[in-house]
């Protein structure tokens, strides 16, 4: 399953892009240069994506304990953060926390799930399951299929 | 069908990229660097109340939006900005207006844009791109970011355009109505100078400039002691994400603005300009050698000469730099 923890970096179609960049020589040239990441580029964003894995694997597990509702996983899978996915779901930064909690979240009317379903990209029945498997299907396969690089 | 005769060129950045080619569309040529300086883009903030994926965030630029206003203000070109609460309606107007013969551009949240590189896929909403044309719901994009021209369909189009969350784009559309002949172009490159040296050194707020530098490294020290060894190497990945990652061209935006000075100095007919041109230069090489240090610390190889201290008096260094620079291109005439 490990293959699957990450579907945005690990990717195929990760590096596969080239990007313009600008650079300075001794002696005064500035130069364009089109290319692939360096090491530095590579090191960062593996960095960020290491730790999106680790807190979307971490709510995942608190949501199978009961610690946390559904909402913290699907919050944590799409990469994003309580304000964000307030103002994405149209619910306060207030409520959405207070529906973090997993007694909260089993009273939500269904609207209020609908809201959150919309924002997350999901069916309401996939949000209610709290034993979440550890494959990925939202996020990037979304686009799949769908690049068109003409 | 719509289909205008639409020259892509990549570019470091997107703002900047996008004035050049909408400008560039209009027969009125100059670079992006052009583009970039004459906007004032260039810029430095450390805003740690404002948390972007977990960490605080850095900017190295102005507000999105402010290179393309100031940059065709400055150069006498006319333009015309929407924004809009109705999608429906927002799709129709572009419609409209690639039909009278103009290219758009677009801001857009990336994460949904199904041409995006997957390790850029983010929520971020302040990218620009250009609409070139449509046919029968697909439509013909110019991102600068990428190689090659791409395509998009109209529902994807509508989600990146009314994308949510912070800085909503809310299908924020701008295009040149009408560029003078010759332009010219030297009041606009000293006032767009000194918006810049200004910016850096001219506003008595910590944050922002080059106090905005020395108070981060003064942050710096302290986070290995106040988060503790993980969180202080995360947060140090962020800044170099920010300066290296986000469509900078490099180094925060300071190799751009380097060449920016260098062909100033020929249009302007000020040798100096180019002597500082390439101080710049060697400025953004110290940039680099902070990233390239710091990347080595964010793979936790622990050597003193990658510890936050370290990082933090190269830091100095470069603010020291920048004033100097920035001082210097304040009494330009």
């Amino acid at each position: 399953m490990e293959e699957n923890s990450n579907p945005v970096y690990k990717d195929k179609a990760y590096g596969q892009h080239r990007e313009l960049s600008y650079s300075y020589q001794d002696g005064g040239k500035f130069e364009r240069t089109v290319g692939f990441h360096d090491n530095t580029d590579r090191i960062v964003l593996q960095q960020a994506w290491d730790l999106f894995d680790e807190r979307i694997e971490d709510a995942r597990q608190r949501v199978a304990a009961g610690k946390v509702s559904p909402v913290v996983y699907y919050m944590e899978k799409n990469l994003l953060d309580p304000l964000n996915l307030s103002m994405m779901a149209g619910i306060s930064l207030w409520r959405v926390k207070w529906h973090f909690k997993p007694a909260v979240f089993d009273r939500l009317k269904d609207k209020t799930l609908q809201k959150y379903a919309k924002a997350f990209n999901i069916p309401v029945d996939q949000l209610k399951n709290k034993n979440i498997t550890k494959v990925h299907e939202g996020g990037t396969k979304d686009n799949e299929g769908k690049q068109s690089i003409s | 069908m719509v289909k205008l005769e639409f020259e892509h060129r990549q570019a470091g950045h997107c703002e900047s990229g996008v004035t050049r080619n909408l400008l560039n569309y209009h027969h009125h040529k100059i670079s992006e660097p052009m583009a970039f300086g004459i906007g004032a883009g260039l810029f430095f903030s450390y805003l740690p109340f404002l948390k972007m994926q977990h960490a605080p965030t850095t900017s190295f630029r102005v507000w999105p939006g402010q290179v393309f206003d100031r940059a065709t203000k400055e150069l006498g070109v006319k333009t015309s900005i929407h924004t809009f609460r109705n999608p429906k309606e927002s799709m129709d107007k572009l419609n409209a207006v690639l039909e009278q013969g103009y290219p758009v551009g677009l801001q857009v949240g990336t994460y949904h844009l199904p041409f995006f590189p997957p390790e850029y896929r983010m929520h971020y909403n302040m990218h620009n791109m250009i609409a070139y044309g449509h046919d029968n719901g697909n439509y013909f994009i110019s991102d600068t970011l990428m190689e090659n021209l791409v395509e998009i369909n109209y529902e994807d189009l509508k989600r990146v355009r009314f994308a949510k969350g912070a800085f909503a784009p809310q299908g924020r559309m701008y295009y040149p109505t009408y560029v003078p002949k010759d332009i010219d172009i030297r009041p606009a490159i000293i006032k767009g100078i000194r918006k810049t040296a200004n910016n850096m050194v001219g506003i008595p707020f910590p944050i922002i400039g080059v106090k905005g530098i020395r108070y981060l490294a003064g942050r710096m020290r302290n986070w290995e002691k106040k988060l503790g060894p993980e969180k202080a190497s995360y947060y140090l990945g962020q800044v170099l994400r920010m300066e290296e990652e986000v469509g900078t061209a490099g180094a925060g935006f300071r190799y751009i603005y380097g060449a920016f000075l260098e062909e100033a100095s020929g249009v302007l007919n000020q040798p100096w300009l180019r002597e500082i041109s390439f101080e710049m230069g060697e400025n953004a090489n110290k940039w680099r050698e902070f990233s390239y240090l710091g990347s080595r610390n964010c793979k936790k190889r622990g050597k003193p000469d990658q510890s936050y201290d370290f990082l933090a008096d190269i830091l100095l260094e470069v603010a020291d730099r920048e004033e100097k620079i920035f001082k210097k291109l304040a009494t330009i005439k």
